[in-house]
């Protein structure tokens, strides 16, 4: 078996965890599912106004997606902590697979977990549009998120080595989710997913727009909005931007555990 | 060329010394048991030896592979089994088996057979549908080793790879790490406790405090305890002087115990004393009624080369 097998066999195990802790899937779900159907439909009714040529439930569904993919992909974090913590590390340490590959089979795991969850939610959305929503969403648009993915996925990849970081320095177990609720918290709110540009423009500084114009949530919850529900051509450079702010995540995330391991090899402990 | 050598190999954990310059080695094909005590640094030298932890300074090969520079290379060759069972959480023991054996390129047309057949072997069959984090931690010791076995590496590591299991589980586990000795792989265990020692080894290491006190197969080391065999000896009628006597130009310690009858001998070789004392019982007309040998465990022969107890370490 070559070292690529080897990472992808560790990256599908780790993968299938995602669909082992099914209760923390039902949270999950249940609270996208009630964001998207419950909020997006009511208060779609009841605003009516039009945010760049889209109802309140195409512009709201695009965000509850992109955080979705974001709390699945943050996952791999508490895996990689439990992992950590119960010396499941150690016996992936005495493998024949290089420390790369290990960090990288954690990774693409992480960006897996998060583009199945986000794509599920997609899926949700797309039929409840269908068949609840006010307008239909255009064929080329369903082709446009599925062109998507691969930026999705490297999105959730740099995600999921954030998190790494953070399960890397986290002491306990609470302090992981600590770290990874205030993550969400700020790169949600510093963000046009749940607001139009517009908006954070006029009420906070010009720094913090700026900050909340390249952050890669925004770029996804953006490209999705104009392509995937609006059916505009694909934007090459929101993609190229998508993917220059999401690879340097996942470059910190993957050095963060690579030194991690590192440590447990001089140290005998994280 | 050996199995597993060590040169100088230190391990320093912030100011401790878990590995002082050890020197160590293990031939092809046998079972050297490491015998120490908790913190003696038998877990660290196994850390070092599947490159999970790395040394301090000196060096260690395993099968002429250096720990160091050719980590992976050295993985592929060697399998372990922890002290403290790891798994995957939620997965059955088949799949953990599973995952194992492909990430070590078992045959997949021979897996299914091999993993069955092991888990049966170690009673695990029956727990088949337990996720790992529901198995005792019997089951899960068992798991661990049943890992080691499928794999039958060149090199494989079991560290106290029966505590925790009952003693019939101890015994098949036993029974086990010789039969993959049989196969050709080269094996150490490392253990505190005494009658795993006697039962699996060829050599036994004795680790204190990072260093190699001594190295030898168990009947060399019992015979290096000089007095170290008590001979107790009934004779039919009390025993004379002279006999006492000449008993002690024999060798070892003789002294006659207070009802006259019986002797007790300390000598380092009762194999060579007894048949000496024999003849000369029957040289002075002394008929012997019975003979009862005793020989030193390893937790005597601990004692002897540490100055310490097995059982008394922390």
């Amino acid at each position: 078996m070559s070292q690529l097998s080897r990472l992808v066999h560790i990256a599908r195990t780790d993968f299938s965890y995602f669909f082992r802790t099914k209760w923390l899937m039902a949270v999950l779900i249940s609270l996208s599912l009630s964001d998207m159907l419950v909020v997006g439909l009511v208060y779609g009714r009841l605003i009516p106004t039009k945010f760049a040529g889209l109802t309140y439930f195409q512009f709201l569904v695009p965000g509850i997606v992109v955080v979705g993919l974001f709390s699945a992909a943050t996952d791999t974090g508490r895996r990689i902590w439990l992992a950590l913590r119960e010396g499941v590390v150690q016996y992936y340490l005495t493998l024949p697979i290089r420390t790369g590959g290990l960090v990288g089979a954690y990774i693409i795991s992480g960006g897996l977990g998060g583009i199945v969850y986000s794509g599920a939610l997609l899926v949700i959305a797309y039929v409840a549009l269908s068949f609840l929503g006010p307008t239909a969403i255009p064929v080329q648009g369903i082709l446009y998120a599925l062109v998507l993915i691969p930026f999705l996925f490297v999105l959730a990849t740099g995600i999921a080595g954030l998190a790494a970081f953070f399960a890397s320095v986290s002491r306990r177990g609470e302090m992981y989710w600590v770290y990874a609720q205030a993550l969400q918290v700020s790169m949600v709110t510093i963000s046009t997913v749940f607001y139009p540009a517009q908006t954070i423009a006029r009420y906070l500084p010009a720094p913090i727009a700026t900050i909340a114009e390249y952050n890669p949530l925004s770029l996804a919850a953006g490209i999705l909005r104009d392509s995937a529900f609006a059916g505009n051509p694909l934007d090459t450079s929101a993609l190229t931007n998508l993917l220059a702010t999401s690879l340097p995540l996942a470059a910190l995330g993957a050095f963060a555990y690579w030194i991690i391991l590192r440590t447990i090899r001089l140290k005998g402990k994280p | 060329m050996y199995a597993v050598e060590t040169l100088n190999l230190s391990k320093r954990y912030g100011k401790t010394d878990a590995l002082r310059g050890l020197n160590f080695t293990v031939n092809e094909g046998e079972i050297m048991v490491i015998l120490g005590p908790n913190g003696s640094g038998k877990t660290t030298l196994l850390m070092i030896l599947c490159t999970i932890l790395k040394p301090t300074s000196g060096t260690a090969r395993v099968v002429g592979i250096d720990v160091v520079e050719e980590g992976t290379k050295v993985r592929e060759v060697m399998g372990i089994a922890f002290q403290e069972a790891r798994g995957f959480w939620r997965h059955k023991p088949s799949s953990i088996l599973k995952f194992h054996a492909s990430m070590f390129d078992i045959d997949p047309a021979k897996r299914q057979d091999l993993i069955e057949r092991t888990m049966k072997d170690l009673e695990l069959w029956e727990s088949r549908d337990k996720m790992f984090m529901h198995l005792s931690g019997g089951q899960a010791k068992r798991l661990e080793t049943a890992k080691v076995l499928i794999q039958q590496p060149k090199l494989a590591i079991f560290d106290e790879p029966t505590s925790q299991v009952d003693l019939r589980g101890k015994r098949k586990i036993w029974d086990k790490i010789r039969e993959l000795r049989d196969q050709g792989s080269t094996i150490i265990v490392a253990t505190n406790e005494v009658r795993e020692a006697e039962y699996l080894a060829d050599r036994v290491t004795i680790l204190h405090q990072g260093q190699r006190v001594v190295c030898d197969t168990i009947p060399k080391l019992k015979d290096a305890i000089a007095g170290g065999d008590i001979v107790e000896v009934d004779f039919e009628d009390p025993v004379s002087g002279k006999l006492v006597d000449d008993l002690n130009g024999l060798g070892g310690d003789v002294s006659l115990l207070s009802d006259g009858n019986q002797l007790r001998a300390k000598v380092s070789r009762a194999e060579d004393w007894v048949p000496k004392m024999t003849s000369a019982s029957y040289v002075a007309g002394a008929k012997i009624a019975s003979i009862r040998i005793t020989e030193p465990s390893l937790d005597d022969v601990f004692l002897h080369f540490t100055g310490k107890a097995l059982a008394d370490q922390p």
